[in-house]
């Protein structure tokens, strides 16, 4: 048996004052820390920087968007010494200019021959039979590759029309150009639309909860959204670049309000709260992207490339200030500060400051102390083996630890309920954990300090060594949170990381569970090995030693 | 009676090398059931590490001390079932008062009948409730005895008990020591002071520098029939007189007209009837004590190393 109840009532009574305040005053602070941080917003700051960040890169992406748009519209058109030229079109620009030159050329072939047989023979009426014949054929192939490209449009209007082009060209060539021609597009335009519409009323009916109303507007806008694109390739006498600019920005900056809008999901039976926020979001949108455009618009006007313009236009609020700048204000952004307080703070240093200061007293009085003074005669002139009295010392000093941190466990608990519980930044797993891990650091200080405590038979050293070195290492975990990366790298000095190599504390890492996983029971179970073989290599040193009593 | 011929404490080439000088060296000596025997020595003479190795506090590098059979060392923890200790420094464990020491200190010890510590503590007349860190020397000092005192074990070992109290507790505790003497205990203490020594003890060993000198027997010391006289004379020429008689002058003062003669018993008439033709200014008798004693064994021992 080796406890003695009389030894561990003798130490309980030397240092219960020293529990009991040290206890007190640890759990009022952890107390204090958890219910002053859970009830003041003091995420507030943080939510702010982490907003702006978001914004900036929404506001980025809508730039971005905004001119992507803008550069498509204006790449519709080339512009060249004050003549605009189509380059894109829907589908009719190339095989209209190709069938037209084949209407052209196969009727000027058949007058041609016409003309000469007219003169010559009487053959020149079935000729022109001929080239009318012919000119059938090419509407007929024109019909055919415009219908192959509109699908099943009405193509009546189109062979008629196109009839009625050759025949006007053939009454008068030089009028083919203009007017026919703009009607001949207009025909096809009409046709492209109706395709459009049919399309979009098709598609819109096989949504679910598709209606015949929602199916219309769908087609109906699907057609004027084919309006407008097409109505931007149409040359026009009056084609000036720069309405044409203000036109595709304003479609742009539409085009971006709606879809910002959209994004909302307003329905009829939104409230209007919703909607009028849909609306201010929508219109900041709209703002952004004008800006944006606006911008863009003008650094080209002043001569910047296209890259260079771009890159002035999409930069946002943290795009203009310094990169490393901008890296720690994210970075602080992103910072868990209830993590940094109640773990990196106060579990690894500030919690067990009072702790420590108990560990390195009581272990100190527990033996060396009571043998510098000689007070251990008393108890060793009993029949107490000197075993006995190193495992009730260590007995009592782990008890006395184990009946703290199970207080300080407790307030801790209770503060976080009070605070939200497991809404609270830190959940009471985390917290259980916390109080595990700080508990096993002490664990270790404490087989640490009480070995020392059995080597040494003068207090000086004991408490210099025992205390001295868990002192430092305990300074070494506050220099070293400096350089840890709990600390946002603004305030933190990479170099200062090498104290935390100094200190046993750095095994308890509060990041780690934070992060969830379990690679913090490594540090836990070396700090758990620390302290055991400290008490073991105590109890034998102790038993052994001469003692100076 | 074979029983009582087997020493209960035994020390056997006890050494404890502390270098410079320092420590114990080759000690023998044992000690009888009932005995009281005494250990005296100057500061650092090595009485108290002679003490801490019989209560195996410290590990001998050579020899033993055997307690009852039992290695000090060894079963140190044993041996504390027959042993009482009051250490030389006191001090106290850090409790509130003195009640709660000897309390805690009677649990320890498995006492659960407190007469005996009452009657110690009445007959030391020591008011218990004190702090324990407010004390005086002399209270400590009693306190500790009722500590020491109340397991009433069969070995007492009191290591310097007297030092720093005055000269009326030193006579309660010449008392009481007598009382336990009494009671068949036996009883191993250090001291400075021979007089009480001379006073309790059956035996005193005499360690200087680490090793015991002499083991002088108090019984054998009284009934010595040496005596010694410091005479004065009135006038030289009586003095030059009496220096011319056989006498054995182990002193000589002739500025004062003083000698210091060492006579047997039985020559004390043939001085006297001397005396009567001289002129004596005073006569005294020089008590040949314990103190004596060592002071001449001492001496005889620093001429035998020059």
């Amino acid at each position: 048996m080796f406890f003695s109840k009389a030894l561990f009532k003798q130490s309980m009574k030397a240092n219960w004052v020293k529990w009991l305040s040290v206890t007190v005053a640890t759990c009022v602070m952890l107390a204090i820390v958890i219910i002053v941080l859970g009830s003041l917003s003091i995420n507030d700051i943080r939510d702010s920087l982490k907003g702006v960040f978001a914004q900036a890169d929404q506001e980025a992406e809508l730039k971005e968007g905004a001119i992507d748009s803008y550069d498509a519209y204006l790449s519709s058109v080339e512009f060249e010494n004050g003549i605009v030229t189509l380059t894109g079109s829907p589908f009719w620009d190339g095989a209209f200019v190709s069938i037209k030159d084949e209407i052209t050329e196969a009727y000027d072939n058949s007058k041609a021959g016409y003309e000469l047989q007219n003169g010559v023979s009487a053959q020149g009426e079935d000729l022109k039979q001929l080239q009318l014949t012919t000119s059938n054929a090419l509407a007929e192939q024109f019909f055919q590759m415009a219908g192959s490209m509109l699908g099943d449009a009405t193509q009546d209007d189109l062979a008629q029309l196109i009839y009625i082009l050759i025949l006007t060209y053939e009454n008068n060539p030089e009028s083919f150009d203009d007017a026919n021609s703009a009607n001949l597009v207009e025909a096809i335009n009409n046709q492209y639309y109706a395709y459009v519409y049919d399309m979009a009323y098709d598609l819109a009916l096989q949504e679910e909860n598709a209606t015949v109303i929602n199916a219309t507007s769908s087609a109906i806008s699907a057609k004027e959204v084919a309006q407008k694109g097409v109505g931007a390739y149409v040359p026009s006498a009056e084609f000036d670049i720069n309405d044409y600019k203000t036109t595709a920005r304003d479609e742009v900056n539409e085009l971006i309000r709606n879809q910002a809008y959209n994004s909302f999901n307003i329905v009829e039976t939104s409230t209007d709260e919703q909607k009028e926020e849909a609306n201010q979001y929508a219109i900041a949108a709209k703002v952004i992207s004008n800006t944006a455009i606006s911008t863009y618009e003008l650094w080209l006007t002043e001569g910047a490339t296209v890259e260079e313009a771009r890159l002035q236009a999409t930069v946002s609020i943290t795009g203009q200030i310094d990169e490393k700048v901008a890296e720690a204000l994210e970075e602080l952004g992103n910072m868990d500060i209830y993590g940094l307080i109640i773990g990196s703070i106060f579990y690894r240093i500030a919690g067990i400051l009072l702790p420590m200061v108990y560990v390195i007293m009581v272990a100190n009085g527990l033996l060396a102390g009571q043998v510098d003074s000689g007070s251990m005669a008393y108890v060793l002139s009993t029949p107490t083996k000197r075993r006995t009295v190193s495992t009730t010392q260590m007995l009592y000093l782990l008890a006395s630890l184990l009946a703290m941190f199970a207080c300080v466990t407790a307030v801790s608990v209770v503060s976080i309920w009070i605070v939200g519980g497991n809404s609270f930044a830190i959940n009471f797993g985390e917290i259980l954990l916390f109080n595990l891990g700080a508990f096993l650091t002490m664990f270790a200080f404490a087989g640490f300090c009480f070995m020392c405590s059995a080597i040494f038979n003068r207090t000086k050293y004991s408490l210099s060594i025992g205390g001295g070195i868990s002192i430092f290492m305990l300074v070494c975990t506050i220099l070293g949170l400096f350089g840890s990366n709990v600390v946002p790298s603004a305030m933190r000095i990479d170099q200062m990381n090498v104290f935390n190599y100094l200190s046993m504390i750095s095994l308890f890492d509060t990041n780690l569970i934070l992060a969830g996983g379990l690679t913090f029971f490594i540090g836990f179970g070396v700090l758990a090995f620390i302290g055991v073989i400290s008490f073991i290599i105590g109890t034998i040193v102790f038993d052994r030693k001469d003692l100076p009593l | 009676m074979e029983k009582e011929l087997t020493p209960l404490i035994q020390a056997e080439n006890l050494t404890k090398d502390y270098g410079q000088g320092r420590g114990v060296f080759d000690l023998n000596f044992s000690i009888k059931k009932g005995e009281t025997f005494g250990f005296v020595g100057t500061n650092g003479s090595g009485k108290t590490t002679t003490i801490r190795q019989i209560m195996g506090f410290i590990k001998p590098q050579k020899g033993f001390v055997k307690i009852n059979g039992m290695d000090a060392w060894q079963d140190s923890c044993e041996i504390k079932k027959y042993v009482s200790y009051v250490p030389g420094e006191i001090a106290f464990p850090d409790l509130k008062d003195g009640i709660t020491f000897l309390k805690n200190q009677a649990e320890l010890l498995g006492i659960k009948n407190l007469d005996y510590a009452n009657y110690l503590i009445k007959k030391l007349q020591l008011d218990p409730s004190a702090n324990l860190k407010r004390m005086s020397k002399g209270m400590k000092q009693k306190t500790a005895l009722v500590a020491a005192l109340m397991s009433d074990k069969e070995i007492l070992i009191l290591d310097e008990p007297t030092t720093g109290l005055d000269p009326l507790m030193r006579e309660t505790f010449i008392d009481l020591i007598f009382e336990q003497k009494k009671k068949g205990k036996t009883i191993l203490m250090s001291s400075q002071m021979f007089d009480e020594l001379e006073r309790t003890c059956d035996r005193v060993a005499l360690i200087f520098n680490g090793r015991i000198i002499d083991i002088a027997d108090i019984n054998e010391l009284k009934s010595s029939t040496r005596k010694i006289y410091k005479i004065e004379f009135l006038q030289k020429v009586d003095y030059q007189k009496f220096k011319r008689l056989r006498y054995k002058i182990i002193r000589d003062q002739k500025q004062y007209n003083q000698v210091t003669i060492d006579i047997d018993d039985k020559d004390i008439n043939r001085l006297f009837k001397t005396l009567k033709n001289y002129q004596v200014k005073f006569i005294a008798e020089i008590k040949f004590n314990l103190e004596k004693h060592f002071k001449d064994v001492l001496a005889e021992q620093l001429k035998g190393e020059k």
